[in-house]
């Protein structure tokens, strides 16, 4: 009898666990004193983007994010409480999932600039969102709205140009032939 | 579809959702009044509004610094006592008037008098945020921790004792 076929492997939902554990990591540990809404972006927009690709399978950056979501949540991460992290973590995979759907090419450079925009704007749209209903701030109070927007959308595009040029790395590498072996 | 139209379909989504952003943050702004320039810290007088405190106005401040006590981080902003003048007459504001610094948010708030804050040895100021928001923070024993801090403001109060 013919078994119906997992839509990801065991060994890519290992390294998709392993891509959302390197978010949260990121998120703790590259603390940079920029003082800009958004600016973490650059690191994990750059990670969901390589996850995206070493994994290309649409879902794989939700999958990152709803991962990356929950465990955030369970941490305490987060100004906002656990459900705010949650859905504005898991928005930067849908969006990023839903641009790369879109966009298909996952390796040009102006692709994941955009997926990456795109999944840090889904982020920046469910703060927003959940700040208009609860009232909570996104640094809006000192830097204004505009400028809140901008920087979550310039952060997201250098994460998704520094992802795209990390995944252009790794191909030169050799790191896609060899997971070609694994999985 | 060629890739060149998808891109610019995702160019084009990403125009349309920053302009339904900052549209309906417009309109947001257009029913509470013209009176409160976007992303200002409103002031209130005895119970009436008289500014709202806007980013650009930091501009026009000088910064200070101190190291804080208790977790060793330097914490760099503007002295609300500077804020305040820059939208007070300060012949409104005596010793023993009260200042209340709140955030909505955080549902935190600190009472200062004016004595408190206009001593620029008590350090009574706005640090930044990572996340651009204001923290008011002090040197002052009961504005000197983490949780006494009053991170998010967003309101500003000064009443006549």
């Amino acid at each position: 009898m013919k078994t119906k076929e997992a839509y990801f492997s065991t060994f890519q939902l290992i390294l998709l666990a392993l891509f959302a554990a390197l978010v949260v990591v990121s998120k703790i540990a590259l603390r940079t004193p920029l003082q800009l809404p958004g600016h973490s972006g650059v690191f994990w927009m750059a990670i969901v983007i390589v996850a995206a690709g070493v994994v290309p399978k649409p879902g794989a950056a939700s999958l990152v994010g709803l991962t990356s979501g929950i465990i955030a949540g369970f941490l305490g991460m987060g100004d906002f409480g656990a459900l705010n992290t949650l859905l504005s973590y898991t928005m930067v995979g849908v969006g990023t999932d839903l641009a790369l759907l879109l966009m298909q090419d996952r390796e040009n450079l102006v692709v994941t600039t955009l997926a990456g925009m795109l999944g840090h704007l889904g982020k920046f749209l469910v703060k927003w969102v959940l700040g208009a209903i609860t009232g909570a701030p996104l640094g809006f109070v000192a830097l204004g709205l505009a400028r809140a927007l901008v920087g979550y959308v310039v952060f997201g595009a250098l994460g998704g140009l520094l992802g795209g040029l990390t995944l252009k790395a790794l191909r030169k590498a050799g790191f896609f032939a060899y997971l070609a072996e694994k999985r | 579809m060629n890739q060149r139209t998808r891109i610019l379909i995702a160019v084009c989504i990403v125009l349309v959702l920053v302009g339904v952003v900052l549209g309906i943050d417009a309109l947001r702004r257009g029913t509470r009044g013209p009176e409160l320039p976007a992303g200002s810290v409103p002031i209130y007088v005895d119970g009436e509004l008289v500014a709202g405190f806007t980013p650009d106005d930091l501009d026009q401040l000088g910064k200070t610094s101190f190291v804080d006590p208790v977790e060793g981080k330097t914490q760099e902003g503007w002295l609300l006592r500077d804020v305040l003048l820059l939208h007070v007459d300060e012949a409104d504001l005596q010793p023993d008037t009260l200042i209340t610094v709140s955030s909505s948010s955080r549902e935190k708030s600190a009472q200062l008098t004016w004595a408190e804050v206009s001593n620029p040895d008590h350090m009574v100021m706005f640090d930044l945020s990572n996340k651009g928001t204001l923290k008011l923070v002090s040197v002052l024993e009961k504005l000197d921790t983490r949780d006494e801090w009053v991170q998010d403001t967003d309101k500003i109060e000064v009443a006549a004792p």
